[in-house]
């Protein structure tokens, strides 16, 4: 059997200068991939359904040719036709145009009737109710980080150990968004819960770094190498549930589930990154630099 | 004897809770409410006492805004509500009374036709001559309390147990209504919402052989408004005011008809006293008296007589005037029933589904479906979970508590579902795969820093070490519970089942299963 062994990275081979590089490149990557989105698109990520309006019909796979009867059955054009493996169902998504919503679910709706397609599921967006939503959700994100970094602050009561924690945070964050830009995956509610549980997940593990370095007794590679084997551990684990999560809610077509799942395996993935190269290098040159100033 | 309580006490209590939860979870006393007519079993959704939500269970959701405009801070200058109304209605072309309505406790004036735009509605605000703070969008307080109301009515009348009816405020201020109902299409439920059934006012007499009765004495399209129900001012009585159209295109006005009716059939020689009650009988349709019937969709819902004062005017021809009268019953129950029955199912404003509304609805196999595969993807995940401590320790004395104590922290917030009636979603289930998750995390904690340092050896040891592990665990947990607590209050749809129960997940857990695992892990540690 294999055992999980915590590798025991030494740290003094490196600068800190170059512990920090990874991370800040992937950020600065990430950040750039996102702000591209947004002068290209309008918005930093791919804003699905509830955030853009329109609708989306399930529609039972009956063996035959669905998506091609599908594609015969609409006088639009679907924006996308997915096959949902596992649940022998077609999700069509049409996005909201200018015309009315409300009218076009019962349009499509009738129209698959019509072709003898059975829908088992209608949801309809209207736009203007969309862009609330989309403007609610970044409130709540933006809220839930300040909220954090207010908590961050008060527990540490020093700078730099608070503001590591802080940008690893901050990039967690924007690594998955960037992630699914590339990846395709659209933002949707599902995701920004997601997003939520990672600033709730992230700072764990930094919390974890913080607490052995700055509270603790002990020389500050053994506390980091400490700290690593036990915060390694916990993120692996999550990393674990979350694709197992992913992988078995993409095979049923449980949207909602393989989005939360893809998102907080890369956020974490990100975390594991951030807070053994960016936070261990900002708390090494805090412990033996920053502390004398 | 109390020692051996004292130093379990924390597993004890996980013990008790989990004890608890399963009370919650299969005791019939906690089984869901019945619906009229349904028995425990069908109210009941499997085995357990968990109640599914729409999702999972397949059903419709409507959440829409009640299209209007509100005009605040109106001043009403001591006028009554009604002329106010009359006022700025007046200013608006093709507009009718009924369509304007104010209301003095929110000092606020609304015009609940679609057609009407902003800059109509203040252009007949500043034409009125009435100050006013602001306008905005949607209608007032009240309206939105008839239309739940009315939609409460028909979800109720139409038999859909389990349907639901709310009042949602988004962010930005505005107000939806979110209709729920459970085991119905997408169409069906839009139907519902949209229908309206017929009602009128007929006029049952008595005559030389039995009881003769003159239909349509009123009819819907008669009535300039229809109030909400209150309570009289003297006594205990309530009632419903109704206003009757006193103008006419062409020839007489329904008010004159109503007055005309109303003395022919003799009301005004009946009815002389206080004490004269309509002898209408609704078993066999008999009666003494003269009575006014209220008739929804064909069925005699409710009969009335007349105060003598009202009858007298009538019989002077001066009521038509105002066309006012209330219809008076001696509780105020009743009167919403009446004012409810007026509106046959017509609500107060027109629900904008498909402006700026949403829908969703999924049918009752696909709900069973995603039940199923959802329980499936928790498994899994658990198994994930499982494989990586087992892989990490090694060691089945650490590990299988861990997991045990995991599942129990979803087992209990399960319980707390039951309890309080949540039912359960997709969104709540990725939220106890995130316990799981973060539950986990917190064990390995407790573990590594119980672990570390060579032997456990000691409780004072023991102790030292788990307070440390939990100082780290309490800053996470609060930082979860802080980053989850915008969900739980913003309208953001599913998301706020997902928060509640992470939020639920990181407090049982810490108040109760990580400290247990503390107490599991030092006897198995220590006792040796």
């Amino acid at each position: 059997m294999v055992a999980i062994e915590v590798p025991a990275v030494d740290y003094t081979d490196y600068s800190n200068r170059q512990l920090a590089a990874v991370p800040l490149a992937f950020l600065i990557l990430a950040l750039a991939v996102v702000g591209g989105w947004y002068v290209a698109t309008g918005a930093p990520a791919n804003l699905g359904l509830e955030f853009t309006g329109g609708v989306e019909l399930r529609i039972a796979d009956d063996g035959g040719d669905a998506e091609a009867q599908i594609e015969a059955a609409f006088d639009r054009e679907p924006d996308s036709i997915r096959t949902i493996p596992g649940d022998d169902v077609v999700v069509v998504t049409f996005r909201a145009a200018d015309e009315d919503p409300g009218g076009l679910a019962e349009d499509l709706e009738d129209r698959a009737a019509a072709a003898g397609l059975a829908t088992t599921a209608v949801d309809q967006v209207s736009p203007s109710f969309a862009s609330d939503t989309a403007r609610t959700a970044l409130f709540g994100v933006g809220l839930a980080f300040l909220g954090m970094s207010v908590l961050v602050f008060a527990l540490f009561r020093t700078f730099v150990p608070s503001i590591a924690v802080v940008a690893s945070a901050f990039s967690d964050l924007v690594i998955p968004v960037a992630a699914m830009n590339l990846l395709g995956i659209e933002m949707t509610l599902g995701t920004v819960a997601a997003l939520l549980m990672i600033i709730g997940y992230s700072v764990d593990s930094d919390i974890l770094l913080n607490n052995s370095v700055l509270r603790r007794t002990g020389e500050f590679y053994e506390s980091v190498s400490r700290a690593m084997r036990t915060g390694v551990t916990m993120t692996l684990t999550s990393i674990a549930a979350m694709v197992v999560m992913a992988v078995v809610a993409a095979l049923f077509g449980i949207g909602l589930l393989r989005d939360i799942g893809i998102i907080l395996a890369v956020g974490l993935c990100a975390d594991l990154m951030n807070t053994y190269l960016m936070n261990v290098s900002l708390l090494r040159w805090y412990k033996f630099e920053g502390v004398k100033r | 004897m109390l020692e051996p309580i004292k130093n379990n006490w924390r597993i004890l209590l996980l013990v008790a809770v989990v004890f608890g939860a399963s009370v919650a979870l299969f005791a019939p006393q906690f089984s869901p409410d019945t619906a009229p007519g349904e028995g425990v079993s069908e109210a009941q959704q499997g085995v357990t006492n968990l109640q599914y939500g729409l999702d999972l269970a397949g059903g419709t959701r409507v959440r829409a805004p009640l299209e209007g405009h509100t005009a605040t801070d109106v001043a009403f200058d001591g006028d009554t509500p009604d002329a106010v109304a009359r006022a700025v209605a007046a200013e608006i072309d093709d507009v009718s009374t009924r369509d304007v309505g104010a209301v003095p406790d929110e000092q606020a004036v609304e015009v609940t036709d679609p057609s009407v735009t902003e800059a109509q509605f203040r252009e007949a605000m500043d034409a009125s001559g009435y100050e006013y703070g602001s306008i905005r969008a949607g209608v007032t307080q009240e309206t939105r309390n008839v239309a739940q109301s009315v939609i409460e009515g028909k979800i109720n009348e139409a038999g859909l147990s389990g349907g639901s009816v709310q009042q949602v405020q988004s962010i930005t201020g505005e107000y939806f209504m979110l209709v729920e109902v459970p085991g119905e299409g997408r169409q069906s439920v839009i139907d519902l919402l949209e229908e309206r059934g017929t009602v009128q006012i007929d006029i049952a007499y008595p005559t030389g052989d039995g009881t003769a009765v003159q239909e349509e004495v009123l009819i819907q399209e008669d009535f300039a408004e229809i109030g909400t129900a209150a309570q009289a001012e003297r006594g205990s009585g309530a009632y419903v005011p109704v206003t009757v159209r006193n103008t006419a295109e062409t020839g007489q006005s329904p008010a004159h008809g109503f007055q005309d009716a109303v003395v022919e059939r003799g009301f005004p020689e009946t009815y002389t006293t206080q004490g004269d009650r309509c002898t209408y009988d609704p078993e066999t349709g008999e009666t003494e008296t003269p009575c006014l019937l209220l008739v929804v969709d064909g069925e005699v819902v409710n009969s009335f007589g007349m105060d003598p004062d009202l009858a007298n005017s009538m019989a002077t021809g001066s009521w038509a005037d105002s066309g006012n009268f209330r219809l008076t019953t001696g509780e105020f129950a009743e009167a919403q029933t009446i004012s409810l029955n007026l509106r046959a199912g017509a609500l107060p404003a027109e629900l904008d589904v498909s402006g700026e509304g949403t829908s969703s609805s999924i049918s009752a196999t696909q709900g069973e479906n995603f039940r199923t595969y959802s329980l499936v993807t928790g498994v899994f995940a658990v198994f994930a979970v499982a494989g990586m401590v087992f892989l990490r320790y090694r060691e089945p004395r650490v590990a299988l508590p861990m997991i045990v104590t995991a599942l129990s922290e979803v087992y209990v917030l399960l319980g707390f579902a039951a309890l309080v009636g949540y039912p359960l979603e997709l969104a709540v289930i990725a939220g106890f795969i995130a316990v799981v998750g973060t539950g986990v995390d917190d064990l390995v904690i407790i573990a590594d820093e119980v672990m570390s340092e060579g032997e456990v050896n000691s409780r004072k040891v023991f102790n030292s070490r788990f307070r440390r592990a939990f100082w780290v665990i309490g800053a996470a947990a609060a930082t979860t519970i802080l980053a989850m607590s915008p969900l739980m209050v913003l309208s953001l749809g599913d998301l706020s089942g997902f928060a509640i129960f992470t939020i639920l997940g990181v407090l049982v857990g810490v108040f109760v299963t990580r400290p247990a695992y503390g107490d599991i892990l030092r006897r198995l540690l220590t006792v040796r």
